[in-house]
């Protein structure tokens, strides 16, 4: 099988276009889009496919996402591009309220095809401010219904889109800024596809579990190579959706290795960190420990120095796997059930 | 331009019956409520019935249509049948949702009723949606979007109405000013107490009608579903009619001055209708007749619908599973 290396936006606009290649009622839409999105994904189509299949949005979030919802009921398939994940705040109510609730209330359970796609977190020089570098996931896990996506590598970007774009549900489709700039070999298959629900795992061990998406895979793959020259063997699992959340790979890790650290780049309250460690701990058939690594409950300051003392990194991410191995020697570990 | 389509007295009499079916089933369900059975959800349409039908006589199967949750006039004149409202009104199995979204909720897709979404003001977009993938397609079908004074005062209104205009989109927005927004006059919410005014600017058509006048309100969705279906893009209709009954079950209303209330009540759609209906030719037994179907209709409904078993939540789940 062939293969072509490619970025993550490069790997995006691919997916993108062989879609709308094969899919007449495959629309994309959103802001800037005719000139190429907020980050560059879009670039080409708009030539290549035109008006009625990209579709140029004014600056109206709740029309936008309410059309989306409104062309998916008339058996359209929208790609929506939110100009910053940060702004789907603004359409809470259309995602959480209406494209997750509709198909209960109304009791038809026929497809719900859209998929939501944007930009999301600091790029790597930072500073975006706290509008333009949240971690959005945590705010919309919570709701039934959503699957939330959030590659870490370019070719996860390829697998798990095309997976989106065949999903019955709606699909939030996270795409870390710095995922994008990095690069990877993409099988040329056109039916190349990455399930969705399904964890990866991306370094074996045997001494800690470690669970990270999104960016935090790179941190965390730089922090067990680290951590494995120092002898400690580190389980890498990338769950690679945050919605469905595979804790059953997490669960059948842990049980091997009876500790977890979750790095997430969000703040720690409430956050999809929280709920893995629950559920870990809830499945445990023996005693396991557990720790976090995060984003302090915080804002993210306009200076990137500032910022960047607030951002897990490799570093933080393995003084918490040190510092949760050497007080397994000293303390007892959290009870299960 | 276009010339108005004039209502038949065959129009105007087959309206009739439907809007006597909806104001009977209205009257049903306050006495219900009036002696202590629950009635959960139930916004009476009372005094609305000539907007909610002949505004939804004008269109085909296959438009869209988005309603609001007063009154069951729009359900039944889009040809969803009085026993699936009911069945889903009072959690009743065999509706249209299985009892997971209850009146606010009843979809018929086949019907051109997608459903209705939860929080007021996202129909505007949701509409737009509807009527953009139409155009994408090529078909020549509208979408008409009923509004309150509720959804009308949000933001997503402007979004959607700069959409459907830049786009030339087929859609029809009907404002149903009926004079309250529970207990706010529609005066303290908007200037004058009109709710179209915010869509002047756009230079679409907008037309503030009587909304107690069946054939008015016939007249102006026909002329505005034409040149929809004619590719002339949207057009905005606010119709001027009248909350006769409380906003909801629980609420007694003492806000609404009894005399405001009469003097709407000697503007009744419906003995409007009738009186319409005798000067077009159709004789006073006729016209009582369609009263005592529509008594009939709604008595043999309501006790089937009692008797018939609750949703249950297997049947919600099953629905649930996709």
């Amino acid at each position: 099988m062939t293969s072509t290396r490619l970025t993550g936006r490069e790997a995006l606009n691919r997916v993108l276009a062989s879609e709308l290649a094969v899919n007449r009622r495959a629309v994309v839409m959103g802001e800037t889009v005719r000139l190429a999105g907020s980050s560059g994904v879009l670039h080409g189509l708009y030539d290549r496919f035109g008006p009625s299949q990209v579709i140029e949005t004014p600056v109206s979030e709740n029309g936008i996402f309410g059309a989306a919802l409104g062309l998916a009921l008339a058996g359209f398939r929208p790609i929506v591009e939110i100009y910053s994940a940060d702004f789907l705040l603004v359409v809470a109510n259309e995602i959480i309220g209406d494209m997750c609730k509709w198909r209960q209330q109304q009791a038809r359970p026929g497809p719900m095809p859209i998929v939501i796609r944007g930009c999301m977190g600091p790029n790597a020089k930072g500073g975006l401010g706290p509008e333009h570098s949240q971690s959005m996931e945590p705010y919309f896990h919570h709701a039934p219904g959503l699957v939330i996506v959030t590659p870490g590598t370019p070719r996860d970007m390829a697998g798990l889109l095309r997976a989106s774009l065949r999903s019955p549900d709606p699909v939030l489709f996270f795409e870390h800024r710095r995922v994008y700039d990095l690069a990877d070999e993409i099988p040329d298959d056109e039916s190349f596809i990455i399930e969705l629900g399904r964890a990866e795992v991306v370094r074996e061990g045997k001494d800690v579990t470690l669970v990270a998406w999104g960016w935090m895979r790179s941190e965390a793959e730089i922090a067990s190579s680290v951590l494995d020259a120092e002898g400690i063997s580190v389980e890498l699992i990338d769950p690679r959706t945050i919605a469905p959340m595979d804790h059953e790979a997490i669960r059948r890790s842990v049980a091997r290795t009876a500790q977890l650290v979750v790095a997430e780049e969000a703040p720690r309250t409430g956050g999809v960190g929280a709920e893995v460690l629950a559920r870990a701990v809830e499945s445990a058939a023996r005693p396991i420990r557990v720790a976090r690594v995060s984003m302090p409950d915080a804002i993210h300051p306009y200076s990137a120095s500032m910022e960047r003392l607030f951002i897990p990194n490799a570093n933080t991410i393995a003084d918490a796997v040190r510092r949760l191995v050497s007080s397994a020697r000293s303390a007892p570990p959290v009870l299960a059930r | 331009m276009l010339t108005a389509k004039r209502m038949t007295v065959e129009d105007l009499a087959s309206a009739y019956r439907v809007m006597m079916l909806s104001r009977r089933f209205d009257e049903w369900l306050g006495e219900l409520n009036h002696r202590g059975t629950p009635v959960p959800h139930y916004h009476s349409g009372v005094g609305q019935e000539a907007l909610m039908v002949a505004a939804v006589t004008p269109l085909r199967r296959t438009d869209q249509m988005i309603y609001t949750h007063r009154g069951y006039g729009h359900l039944l004149a889009k040809g969803i049948s009085l026993r699936e409202i009911a069945l889903d009104l009072f959690m009743k199995a065999g509706g249209t949702n299985h009892g997971l979204g209850g009146v606010m909720h009843v979809n018929r897709p086949d019907l051109g009723v997608p459903g209705r979404e939860g929080v007021f003001g996202g129909r505007f977009a949701i509409a737009a949606g509807l009527a953009l993938a139409a155009k994408l397609d090529g078909r020549d079908e509208v979408t008409v979007c009923f509004y309150g004074e509720a959804a009308g005062a949000r933001g997503n209104l402007y979004e959607a109405l700069n959409m459907v205009v830049l786009w030339n989109l087929p859609v029809i927005y009907v404002a149903e000013n009926n004079g309250w927004s529970f207990s706010s006059r529609t005066e303290w919410l908007y200037p004058e107490g009109r709710m179209s005014r915010v869509w002047r600017g756009f230079e679409i058509p907008v037309e503030v009608i009587d909304g107690n006048d069946a054939e008015e309100v016939f007249a102006t969705v026909s002329r505005a579903v034409a040149r929809a279906r004619a590719g002339e893009g949207p057009s905005v209709i606010e119709a001027l009619t009248y909350r006769l009954e409380p906003h909801i079950w629980r609420d007694k209303a003492a806000y609404q001055p009894p005399d405001e209330i009469a003097s709407w009540r000697r503007r009744d759609p419906i003995a409007r209708a009738a009186r319409r209906l005798l000067e077009l030719g159709m004789n006073q037994n006729e016209i009582d007749s369609i009263a005592c179907w529509a008594e009939d209709e709604v008595e043999r409904t309501i006790a089937a619908v009692e008797a018939a078993p609750d949703a249950t939540w297997e049947d919600g789940r099953h629905q649930m599973e996709v």
